[in-house]
């Protein structure tokens, strides 16, 4: 083999290292963050105990009592979890008939439907607010639902256009002339070949939902508050509290970075809109 | 075909929910933009409602036009946008590249990388300012710190300590300052967003031409011309949507901008926004349509791009 002739002994050795060194530069500052959140706040700031320190739980049992985590990730779970199933609730049907009977302006559609993506949201900023305060509904756990399904809702039906596309036609044409009907379709051809795309489209408009930051930080005050509102109102500790605010930093992110790594290959899909494979 | 109602009909929600997030503001922003509009004001009464009597024409685009802070605002946006495009794109190729080639542990590896990625905004920006970057008691002041210990047992030492008697005492810079915080807001964007270029030439790598590329190490191609003449091409497209996705992302940061310094030095044309919401109506939704043509100028060439490969 040429490529592997090609590889002196030197770059056998330095190769591996420096890739390592890469990644575990890149990781460092979770790391750290997390290693901080195992710390006093007292000891956080000192120079003499950052790498050795005697580690304590108590920035993460004390989560409640200083930052009312749970009613803030209580918001977030909601919030992300209805969001993500009303999406989907929209685009699954939508994807499927742009997939399977695409007339000649489905691709403008979908294009058209990007582009509402491209819309700069401080462009709106002020129509939003204005809108949810005169209906009511500001800093409610509904507006904050409504808006991050639609911001995710281009990108939902991309991604599962672009699964659904890949299902051979004949399949579903077999299937019409054993007599199945629209829904007998979706049940019994659709829905399990397309299982993984669907699954991990929730995913990602999952993680976009939870780590969004501008309309949950403006559109709420205190009622459909999230984690990111939690974390935006603490950010100036000024030293005080680098270990509690390391706790809560890593409870937030956590169980989203987890997830991340599950689904690192349809994440390139779902953020090219499909034009890198 | 009589088929063609249920189609439609599957497709309804989607446009009509879309439609309405596409119209109904956007119109609002346009029309607060031609009119005298403000929050609160003692003198004018009359300017606290939207009405058309308070009808000024493009005056809300003369007065925005006429900002100093304005033109700042757009010089930080593009600056922003522009060194993290620079950065993450150089880091992206150099590093999909290093992690191409199969070594023990790859995959963990990949693993470590992609994480900062999915890292909320407002953590990666909390993180950054007060434990990493924070001058005094954040890692930086440990490492100044340890770094001036170091020197100063060096001037004591044999041989090489008249050399470095000469160093100056190292100084932390704060990145809260005017002059730093959009290093700030780089630099944390950098760290996040790098994984995303990885991940997508990394993808690309593995379509590259195997046979393409063992074919031009036969005819002696050194390193350096099957990268330039083989896999930059191949990455010229990959590059071009990275580039794009990020600038659209990017030119409306927001959480980064807020937790680094509330603005003071970094003001990006979002931050200007949402402070002019606090009074001047009319003069944000102007600014805010300004925004939207700068976004449209990025956004037509993605969905060019995007288009082609769409039915394929």
């Amino acid at each position: 083999m040429a490529i592997v002739a090609q590889h002196t002994k030197f770059s056998k050795v330095a190769w591996p290292v420096l890739a390592w060194a890469v990644g575990l530069l890149f990781f460092f500052p979770i790391f750290f963050m997390v290693m901080t959140s195992f710390k006093t706040d007292a000891d956080a700031v000192k120079p003499e105990f950052l790498f050795r320190f005697t580690p304590t739980l108590e920035n993460y049992t004390n989560m409640t009592n200083n930052y009312d985590y749970w009613r803030f990730a209580t918001n977030s779970v909601i919030t992300s979890v209805t969001a993500t199933l009303f999406t989907l609730f929209v685009a699954v049907p939508c994807a499927y008939a742009m997939a399977f009977n695409p007339s000649r302006g489905t691709k403008d559609i979908l294009m058209w439907m990007l582009s509402t993506k491209m819309l700069p949201a401080a462009a709106v900023l002020y129509p939003m607010i204005f809108m949810a305060k005169s209906l009511g509904i500001y800093d409610t756990k509904f507006l904050i639902v409504m808006v991050l399904s639609l911001i995710n809702l281009p990108i939902a039906v991309w991604m599962l256009f672009t699964y659904f596309k890949d299902i051979p036609k004949d399949i579903i044409e077999a299937g019409q002339m054993d007599g199945l009907n629209t829904w007998g379709e979706v049940r019994e051809i659709l829905i399990p070949l397309a299982w993984g795309g669907i699954a991990s489209t929730a995913l990602l408009v999952f993680i976009f939902c939870w780590n969004e930051a501008y309309w949950t930080v403006r559109l709420t005050t205190i009622d459909a508050a999230t984690l990111s509102k939690l974390i935006e109102g603490n950010r100036a500790p000024e030293g005080l509290f680098f270990g509690r605010l390391s706790a809560v930093s890593t409870a937030a992110v956590g169980p989203i970075v987890v997830l991340g790594w599950f689904c690192q290959k349809q994440l390139v899909q779902g953020l090219t809109f499909g034009a890198v494979k | 075909m009589a088929n063609r109602t249920i189609p439609r009909l599957l497709q309804t929600p989607a446009i009509v929910l879309l439609l309405f997030w596409m119209l109904v503001p956007l119109s609002m922003t346009l029309f607060f933009s031609f009119i005298r509009y403000v929050l609160a004001s003692t003198n004018r009464p009359e300017w606290t409602s939207p009405s058309i009597s308070n009808w000024r024409g493009f005056g809300n685009y003369q007065y925005v036009w006429n900002q100093d802070s304005f033109w700042l605002a757009i010089q930080n946006s593009l600056l922003i946008v522009c060194s993290i495009l620079f950065l993450t794109v150089i880091l992206g190729v150099a590093i999909a590249i290093l992690i191409n080639r199969t070594f023990p542990g790859r995959g963990i590896v990949r693993v470590l990388l992609i994480s900062p990625f999915f890292v909320m905004p407002a953590v990666n920006a909390v993180l950054w300012i007060n434990m990493l970057l924070d001058p005094v008691l954040g890692l930086q002041g440990a490492a100044v710190a340890g770094a001036n210990d170091l020197v100063a047992l060096l001037r004591d030492a044999p041989v090489v300590g008249s050399f470095f008697s000469l160093w100056p005492q190292f100084e932390p810079i704060s990145f809260r300052a005017t002059q730093t915080s959009a290093y700030a807001v780089i630099m944390m964007v950098t760290w996040q967003w790098t994984p995303f270029a990885v991940l997508i030439l990394m993808t690309s790598l593995q379509s590259e031409d195997q046979q393409q590329k063992e074919a031009a190490i036969l005819d002696g191609a050194s390193r350096w011309s099957q990268f330039r003449f083989l896999t930059l091409p191949h990455l010229a497209r990959p590059i071009a949507i990275v580039v794009m996705i990020q600038a659209i992302f990017h030119l409306s940061l927001y959480a980064e901008i807020e937790i680094v310094s509330r603005g003071n030095g970094n003001k990006n044309l979002p931050y200007y926004i949402g402070e002019l919401v606090n009074n001047n109506i009319g003069a944000a939704s102007a600014t805010g349509i300004f925004a939207v043509i700068l976004a449209n100028i990025v956004a037509i060439f993605l969905l060019r791009m995007l288009g082609k490969t769409l039915m394929e």
